[in-house]
């Protein structure tokens, strides 16, 4: 186990250990920096997760207070779980449930794309597809994508067997099992997947690729990381240049640590990494560390989601095998025709009964959820996901409520754009055709869970006064820092965003390595 | 905080919950253990202890003769008639949990619960279905979709 003084201030401090600051820190050691990893979770591994949904989410998810305001239902339904995130080392990866879609080409430039949305606040993103293909396929290869480089595709599990035949039926044509970053058959190092059907709750057999199984323990055979687990970051101190010198945090004693640096990271997820900057006030950056332009906090998108699930004469038990492993892709097209801009993907998903009853409907009672329930061996279950509308008054700012060291907790604001609405009806209404085509006798809508997608908030722009970082993700007003997750967005799309947030993290770890490491930048 | 709930409020809340939560499939033990849940959360918040025992008191008052012993339609007319109060979203919140993660209720649902050290679903029926054909599992156009759909 390396571990670096607390005053060398040569090396990088990355706050968050999920799929942005776990690939930062793999690509950094590998290229011989020091790299210091503060993860606010525990180091929890395959042998400690539950393949039990309650007390899987009690040992994993991010379950410290937040708050919301705001017409979304999570305001009502869930006012102090506004997103299902992990709280552990390997981040949100350790739950995902793998589904690797790239964007397309015209979502970079959405702006230009949608045009003015009145209500949205669009912008084109700095860089374009083509420049982080490259990218991409690194990123598909280090995750062992299906589908992709020669990667087999994930068999066909029952709940899969449903929707793909509905969209069959429907017309649609561009369905598949995957891309999934799940093994179908051993791949760098990891076994392949038992069907063991649980994802949300941490993958007990490494099957899926994931920081804490892949990218975490290879940075550690370099020598070069210190992972330091149970280290909640409270602050980032900066010099009277404005340069980023270090990082406070609170450790699992609850002793407050300064950490030097010469590189920060920040890469919490867009609620956290936007609390810490704005927490990171001083004299010179008096509304937050790197907000001059006032766009921390802003513009967070969750993407447009909402379940469908089918209920059939016979039984589907889609719980047995991967909880997500099948795409309708066809809906994901670029045609403004169907009344909202942006497109969105169906993916298969499945809940076991205790999750699904309290989910299904939240806050419902009574004959008709149990009827529901009852139906539970014969329902297959679809996830709706697709691109969400930007908006500057959609933002996290600091709470008045304060967590257990006294720091503001964040408040997270979100109401739907008409877009959004729109998205979400078509969404639903195709997806209970895909299962009437085969027979479904009930089809039922379910409203968004707790956001698992978490974007926005620190958008990368070419103009600084745009957002909050640059083309590499490195803050517009502050050279040596750097956010490296789904913050930096500057726009959604409608894919999945874990591939191109490793994709964007690979890229930016040659830009620290190259052009900022020789001083040209 | 041990709970002020007499055993008649404690079978009055499992009634109410078999009233909340109706499966004729269902037996008696996971409605007893969800009620229990409901009163273990209550030991645990004096806010919730008030609203049962307060609650649980006047849910009897509702109509002329006890809930326990009113029509089910009835008692479901009273339920929805308290549906809003802190006192019922109080033991709905938390018997919802509890219920359905009561593993004979998965028995009864035909869920089979924790798979990993049995190996997964790999040789258990994860592909089973057999009321479907097998659909391709290629993306469209991929030159395998002739093997994968053969």
């Amino acid at each position: 186990m390396t571990r670096f003084d607390y005053d060398d201030s040569d090396v990088v401090v990355i706050v968050g250990s999920g799929a942005g600051g776990g690939t930062l820190a793999h690509e950094l050691c590998r290229r011989g920096f020091k790299t210091v990893v503060l993860e606010a979770g525990p180091h929890l591994t395959g042998e400690d997760y539950h393949n039990d949904e309650w007390a899987a989410f009690g040992q994993m998810a991010w379950t410290d207070p937040r708050t919301t305001s705001g017409s979304w239902a999570i305001a009502d339904d869930f006012p102090n779980l506004p997103a299902w995130i992990v709280k552990a080392v390997g981040g949100t990866t350790t739950h995902w449930a793998g589904a690797c879609p790239r964007f397309k080409s015209h979502e970079f430039a959405a702006r230009t794309t949608y045009g003015d949305i009145e209500g949205a606040d669009l912008l084109d993103w700095p860089i374009t597809l083509s420049e982080l293909e490259p990218y991409y396929d690194q990123a598909e290869i280090k995750m062992g994508v299906t589908h992709r480089h020669g990667r087999p595709p994930l068999p066909a599990n029952n709940n899969y067997k449903v929707f793909a035949n509905g969209a069959d039926k429907l017309g649609y044509r561009d369905y598949s099992t995957g891309p999934y970053a799940t093994n179908a058959e051993p791949y760098d190092g990891r076994p392949a997947s038992i069907q063991d059907g649980f994802n949300f709750q941490g993958d007990k057999h490494g099957s899926k690729w994931s920081t804490l199984v892949a990218e975490l323990p290879k940075a550690e055979a370099t020598g070069n990381l210190d992972l330091r687990p149970d280290s909640q970051a409270v602050q980032i101190l900066h010099g009277p240049d404005g340069r980023a010198t270090g990082v406070l945090y609170v450790d699992r004693n609850g002793t407050l640590r300064r950490q030097r640096a010469a590189v920060v990271s920040v890469a919490g997820n867009s609620i956290e990494t936007a609390r810490l900057l704005l927490l990171s006030a001083s004299t010179r950056f008096p509304d937050g560390m790197a907000n001059s332009s006032g766009q921390v906090g802003r513009n967070y998108m969750r993407h447009t989601t909402g379940t469908v699930w089918g209920q059939f004469d016979k039984p589907v038990r889609m719980y047995r095998g991967e909880t997500m492993a099948g795409v309708i892709a066809d809906e994901s097209r670029l045609d403004t025709g169907r009344g909202f801009v942006g497109g969105y993907y169906m993916q298969t998903i499945a809940l076991g009964p205790a999750f699904f009853a309290k989910f299904v409907a939240p806050g419902s009672w009574g004959p008709k959820l149990a009827e529901i329930v009852d139906g539970y061996l014969n329902t297959a279950g679809m996830w709706i996901v697709g691109e969400d509308m930007p908006q500057g008054t959609n933002r996290i700012t600091l709470s008045d409520t304060v967590d257990e060291h006294g720091i503001p907790v964040a408040n997270v604001h979100f109401d739907d754009h008409p877009n959004d609405v729109a998205m979400r009806r078509h969404g639903q209404q195709q997806g209970a055709a895909v299962y009437k085509a085969v027979g479904a006798h009930r089809t039922i809508e379910t409203p968004p869970y707790p956001s698992t997608h978490n974007l926005g908030t620190c958008r990368m722009s070419q103009r600084p006064g745009d957002g909050v970082v640059d083309r590499f993700g490195r803050a517009h007003d502050v050279p040596n820092l750097f956010v490296t997750d789904g913050s930096v967005f500057t726009t959604g799309a409608a894919a999945n965003p874990t591939l191109t947030i490793v994709a964007l993290a690979t890229r930016q770890a040659d830009f620290i390595a190259s052009d900022f490491r020789t001083g040209r930048n | 905080m041990p709970t002020l709930l007499s055993d008649d409020q404690r079978r009055l809340l499992v009634d109410l919950l078999r009233a909340a939560f109706p499966h004729d499939t269902f037996p008696m033990g996971p409605y007893e253990r969800a009620a229990q849940a409901v009163v273990d959360a209550a030991a645990a918040n004096p806010r919730l202890q008030a609203q049962l025992l307060q609650g649980l008191d006047d849910l009897d008052r509702q109509r002329e003769v006890p809930f326990s012993r009113l029509d089910p339609d009835i008692a479901a007319v009273v339920l929805r008639g308290i549906a809003d109060t802190p006192f019922f979203t109080g033991i709905v919140d938390v018997a919802v949990v509890a219920l359905y993660d009561d593993h004979e209720v998965w028995d009864v649902l035909g869920y089979e619960g924790a798979s990993y050290d049995k190996g997964g679903y790999i040789d258990r029926g994860f592909n089973d279905l057999d009321w479907l054909p097998d659909p391709r599992i290629e993306s469209y156009g991929d030159d395998s979709r002739q093997e994968a759909s053969a």
